[in-house]
């Protein structure tokens, strides 16, 4: 019998991964030939600065650049500030008040982002314009400030798990050489919950690419770069709030159509690489743990 | 106990309600946020008088509109705009009919301060210059040393259409000058009463107290206020036409409907939102 359901068992797990496997495929197909029109009747031109449907300019390197741009800048927002309270919530904080302050924390992950992006248009964009002295507060640096407040929650639930999961022998091995408490995180704790640290940085990373509708209010919506192109404090546009926008606008099959689809690749692109490179530079970190 | 009675007679009601309202017909509409304040109100009150009928009326722009009534997914675009020649050409099935229900026109707007501190007329010619990127101080134009905040829209929207086809000549001309691209009245209209140095593009019926329209002077020195009556004799240069388009003549419950709006009930709504009905 046992070996009946074990039979069972590996044949619904072997299913579900084949199933995963053929979905991701399945995603990446029906973009490719989506956007095989814009590849084959654009081309290179694809990779230009201006974008423009009825004049059949279809130039991405702006919501390319917007997109960077705003995940770049919410990570060093959002990064130091979640490790840090990671750090407090774990091994500073007392372990009976740590669940209801992490869950008040985790609360933030559960407001849906249109809420956020509602403050940020009414509120927030308003405060940055008045602040920086700008024409209107609806600028990259605005979309990316809301975005890091967005991530902050997945950054610090899974860096704390991460740095909790270390064994306390590890301390209490480094307490034993005579470190202080703060040598003791930094020189031993830290390091051994890097790849996972690293993997927490990745998923965040992953959902502020994504974000669409909260930036999508606040960021302008302008297909330019800034001029100069490190002035955050101006409009821009990323690759999901330009989706979100125009892809109801276009033709289903159209030039345009296929262009925004290829904008969805290069998505995807982007986060796989940045995977990658994050995956590859975690590898060095050994689970020591384990 | 007897509470949970209620709330399983609760249940069961709007499961019952629910089968009903699946039985009604529903008619689809989508398209620009300039015809959309009137189609709901419409179709608030004429579903009063039909209780078998549902309307479900979404924005999304004039282009939007022809789109989903092209590719069949509605039954009435809402357009504020002219369908193009090749948006005809797109949808070869699909014949085109467009019933006007009323008038509007596309104001250029100013935030209060500056229209407070001075700027109550503009040439076509100079709002042409400022969203080519020409003018960009609004002392230039005989107004306080602020920065203009020149609000655009997405392209495919009806209003951003009517409005470039008069100042730039051409209604998909590029807008260098832009330093925002919105995309409905609402945000627009938010955007510009946050600003106290923007200028932008509204339906007449967005105008408040917030958002001021500006006057236009013509050619000939005369000055055109944006003003209803303007609107009704011509006067005024950016007018355009609301529309409702459907796939062939409209047939049954959606004719009806269509009826409705133009009838002079109809026509009251239109003009409450602000636009000039047909009778003026």
């Amino acid at each position: 019998m046992s070996a009946y359901t074990g039979k069972i068992g590996n044949g619904y797990i072997i299913i579900s991964t084949f199933a995963s496997m053929g979905i991701i495929l399945l995603i990446l197909c029906v973009l490719f030939f989506n956007s095989f029109a814009a590849i084959r009747d654009v081309g290179w031109s694809l990779f230009t600065l201006t974008w423009n449907p009825p004049h059949a300019q279809f130039g991405i390197l702006p919501m390319f650049y917007g997109s960077l741009a705003v995940t770049v800048i919410s990570l060093v927002i959002a990064v130091p500030l979640g490790i840090f309270t990671a750090i407090f919530t774990s091994e500073i904080l007392h372990p009976g008040y740590r669940f209801s302050v992490k869950a008040f924390l985790e609360l933030l992950a559960g407001i849906p982002s249109i809420i956020y992006g509602l403050i940020g248009v009414a509120f927030f964009s308003v405060w940055v314009g008045e602040l920086f002295h700008l024409q209107s507060g609806r600028t990259i640096f605005t979309a990316a400030v809301l975005l890091s407040i967005m991530i902050l929650p997945t950054i610090i639930t899974l860096c704390d798990d991460a740095i909790h999961r270390v064994p306390q022998k590890y301390r209490e091995a480094a307490k034993g050489l005579g470190l202080c408490k703060h040598e003791v995180i930094i020189s031993s704790v830290l390091p051994i919950a890097k790849p996972d640290i690293i993997g927490a940085v990745v998923l965040a990373l992953g959902r502020a690419l994504g974000e669409t509708m909260a930036v999508m209010l606040v960021i302008g919506s302008i297909d330019k770069i800034p001029a100069p192109f490190y002035n955050l404090l101006a409009p821009g546009q990323t690759i999901t709030s330009k989706l979100g926008r125009e892809i109801t606008g276009s033709a289903f099959g159209s030039l345009h159509f296929s262009a925004m689809i290829f904008m969805g690749i290069m998505l995807l692109v982007i986060v796989l690489a940045l995977t990658l490179i994050a995956q590859y530079f975690s590898k060095s970190g050994q689970r020591l743990y384990e | 106990m007897k509470t949970y009675y209620v709330y399983i007679l609760i249940l069961m009601f709007t499961i019952i309600t629910g089968c009903n309202a699946s039985k009604k017909e529903t008619i689809l509409c989508a398209g620009s946020t300039t015809v959309l304040p009137v189609v709901s109100d419409a179709a608030e009150q004429f579903t009063l008088n039909h209780r078998d009928v549902a309307v479900i009326v979404n924005a999304g722009g004039s282009g939007v509109g022809i789109n989903l009534l092209g590719e069949q997914k509605i039954h009435i675009g809402m357009i504020s705009r002219n369908i193009s020649q090749e948006e005809i050409e797109k949808y070869p099935d699909v014949h085109f009919i467009t019933h006007s229900i009323g008038k509007d026109a596309v104001v250029p707007v100013v935030s209060s301060e500056i229209y407070d501190a001075g700027i109550i007329a503009l040439t076509i010619e100079q709002i042409a210059k400022i969203y080519k990127g020409g003018i960009t101080n609004w002392k230039e134009v005989g107004g306080p040393d602020k920065e203009i905040l020149a609000v655009d829209k997405e392209i495919s929207r009806g209003t951003r259409h009517v409005f470039m086809e008069i100042v730039l000549g051409n209604k998909e001309a590029e807008a260098p000058g832009a330093d925002l691209v919105l995309g409905s009245n609402n945000e627009e209209q938010v955007a510009i009463a946050q600003s106290n140095a923007a200028i932008g593009m509204l339906s007449h019926a967005w105008i408040n107290d917030d958002v001021k329209g500006l006057s236009i002077i013509l050619a000939n020195g005369e000055r055109v206020d944006p003003t209803l009556q303007n609107i009704i004799n011509g006067k005024f240069p950016i007018t355009r036409n609301l529309l409702l388009i459907t796939n062939g003549e409209p047939q049954g419950k959606i004719r009806e409907f269509i009826g409705f709006i133009k009838s002079p009930d109809g026509q009251k709504i239109v003009e409450q939102a602000g636009y000039v009905s047909l009778y003026r």
